[in-house]
């Protein structure tokens, strides 16, 4: 089960760092800033990307 | 008629994953037959073929839309971004690349160990397990662009090209790039992912260049991917000394 899961889902960094990028969606659009989500987003993403090829 | 934006991830996405499968297939096949293994990897594909049908169809049935973007990019997201951060660790050195030949000798150790009914079920979730990628991909695209036979169609050449070289061959398929595939597929569905995510939560007006905005995604992903691996190299390098 762990594996289909894991398979599924990632590890909890990569499942963390989608949170965090939806989140920001989330915040982004709700207060107003839908013009820059589409550039911090992408941004954001990669950060994220960087933080987990090195762990 | 295929649409081949999406055709083109869904190969590649399966290619990588059945070739994985491909290579636990034929360790378990040296220990009880071809026959048995490739019983298992069929009840396996079988299994997965139920799975893609059963969710495509709940699915489907009057989600809206918005929501079932949401959850769609979101798994996208989860896959894009561990596939692109793997392949951008090994471009740097600080993984090793996967070895199709390594994979066969721990299966065929793992196997020295088990009885028949053990070998079976190693063939068996080994096909389900890396044919879960594979679903995942196949239902997102098919759900989200209405592209059903074009994800499959994507898939299931995949299986049929990869099935055709490892019968010639009949060893492990270690030229194919893996790492380089992943990177490219990683790309890509970390753009398919971000963009229907936003899109979903902020409305199509998101993206300022619509539909467009997916190609420079894909665009910005890849050489993102690219020139972090020089710099996570730099930071090994910096760290060594």
């Amino acid at each position: 089960m762990s594996a289909f899961l894991k398979t599924l889902f990632g590890d909890a960094r990569t499942v963390g760092v989608v949170a965090i990028i939806t989140a920001a969606e989330g915040l982004l659009v709700a207060s107003g800033q839908v013009d820059w989500a589409a550039y911090a987003i992408p941004a954001c993403a990669l950060a994220g990307i960087a933080w987990l090829a090195t762990r | 008629m295929l649409d081949w934006t999406i055709v083109v991830p869904a190969f590649l996405t399966a290619a990588v994953e059945w070739v994985e499968a491909f290579t636990i297939v034929l360790a378990v096949s040296l220990s009880i037959g071809w026959r048995a293994a490739g019983g298992a990897a069929l009840t396996a594909l079988v299994a997965l073929a139920a799975m893609t049908g059963a969710t495509g169809g709940v699915l489907g049935l009057g989600l809206d839309i918005r929501w079932l973007q949401l959850g769609i990019g979101v798994f996208l997201l989860l896959f894009g971004i561990r596939w692109l951060a793997k392949a951008v660790a090994r471009g740097a050195g600080l993984k090793d690349l996967h070895d199709e030949a390594h994979e066969f000798a721990e299966t065929r150790a793992q196997l020295a160990r088990g009885d028949w009914t053990a070998s079976w079920l190693i063939a068996f979730k080994g096909v389900l397990l890396e044919g879960l990628e594979v679903w995942l991909v196949v239902v997102a695209f098919g759900l989200h662009a209405r592209s059903w036979v074009s994800s499959g169609a994507g898939a299931l050449a995949a299986l049929l090209i990869v099935v055709a070289a490892g019968l010639v061959i009949r060893a492990p398929l270690r030229r194919v790039p893996e790492n380089a595939i992943k990177f490219a597929v990683g790309a890509m569905i970390t753009a398919f992912g971000s963009f229907w995510t936003l899109e979903a939560v902020g409305g199509a007006a998101a993206w300022p260049w619509g539909d467009s905005s997916l190609l420079g995604l894909a665009a910005f992903y890849a050489a993102g991917g690219l020139a972090l691996m020089p710099l996570l190299r730099k930071r090994i390098v910096g760290a060594l000394q």
